[in-house]
């Protein structure tokens, strides 16, 4: 600052000067690449998705479950039934 | 609408590669306000970067309510994260060799840096608030209003800080 530069003066002077200042090269990239890594998404969410896709698989293999269980349970009813009439009949 | 109104439009209706026309309209503005606040490029490059991650979050989020333009929004984002960071971070040894873009008009760029160190070295002893808010009115050209919006204070708080930064540096000048 001159003698004759006050504060305003030099404020304004500096502004014009620095008015050249920009970026580095490569820092577009740099910044894209962050939003990427922020973009992505992260191990749970990843897991999350996957699972969501396998639902509609999952249900149904769990309702042939259920189906099959109940098939199982009415045969060992029925094969009890029938060791039973024959001890009666014995 | 202008320009970046439109870009954050098609960012919020998924289109993902908006945001790199956000970075590409506002990053000289950004970079350079940053730069004269903390008065070191790489720190004010990691602090604009910083600022965009959080934009993006908060766009992406539906955080941003669009009561102020985009650009106030990132000028508070950017002035508030070089503030703390001002505050909080110790001071990165400037680079000599920064790279700049070949169609860049290289004296210039180099004139800029020589003034950016006397500005750095006459303002260090501001408070980052003061300095902040000083680089808004003399550099950026934003009135009081405008400053306190950036700010997130009144604009009386915004005039007893330039009020205050005036007189540190009348005094810094009187003396010996």
């Amino acid at each position: 600052m001159t003698d004759f530069e006050d504060i305003d003066q030099r404020l304004a002077r500096l502004a014009r000067n620095t008015e050249a200042l920009r970026p580095s090269v490569g820092f577009s990239a740099r910044v894209m690449g962050a939003i990427a890594v922020e973009a992505a998404p992260s191990f749970l969410e990843s897991a999350w998705f996957s699972s969501r896709r396998l639902l509609p698989i999952a249900a149904i293999a769990a309702a042939f479950a259920v189906a099959w269980a109940a098939q199982v349970d009415r045969s060992v009813e029925d094969e009890l039934a029938t060791s039973y009439a024959s001890v009666e009949l014995e | 609408m202008d320009t970046l109104e439109k870009a954050v439009d098609r960012l919020l209706s998924g289109d993902a590669s908006a945001f790199q026309q956000i970075v590409d309209i506002t990053s000289v503005r950004l970079v350079r306000l940053s730069t004269r606040i903390m008065g070191n490029q790489a720190d004010a490059e990691d602090v604009v970067q910083e600022a965009y991650v959080k934009a993006y979050r908060a766009l992406k989020a539906g955080e941003f309510d669009r009561r102020s333009s985009t650009a106030t929004w990132l000028y508070r984002i950017v002035v508030n994260g070089a503030i703390d960071a001002k505050r909080t971070r110790s001071r990165r040894a400037e680079q000599s060799d920064v790279q700049i873009d070949p169609s860049w008009d290289g004296a210039a760029f180099a004139e800029a840096r020589v003034a950016l160190s006397e500005l750095d070295e006459w303002l260090q002893a501001l408070p980052a608030e003061q300095r902040a808010a000083l680089v808004l009115q003399s550099f950026e050209g934003l009135n009081n209003s405008e400053i306190a919006q950036v700010m997130g204070v009144s604009e009386g708080a915004v005039e007893q800080r330039l009020v205050r930064a005036r007189a540190a540096l009348r005094q810094r000048r009187q003396q010996p």
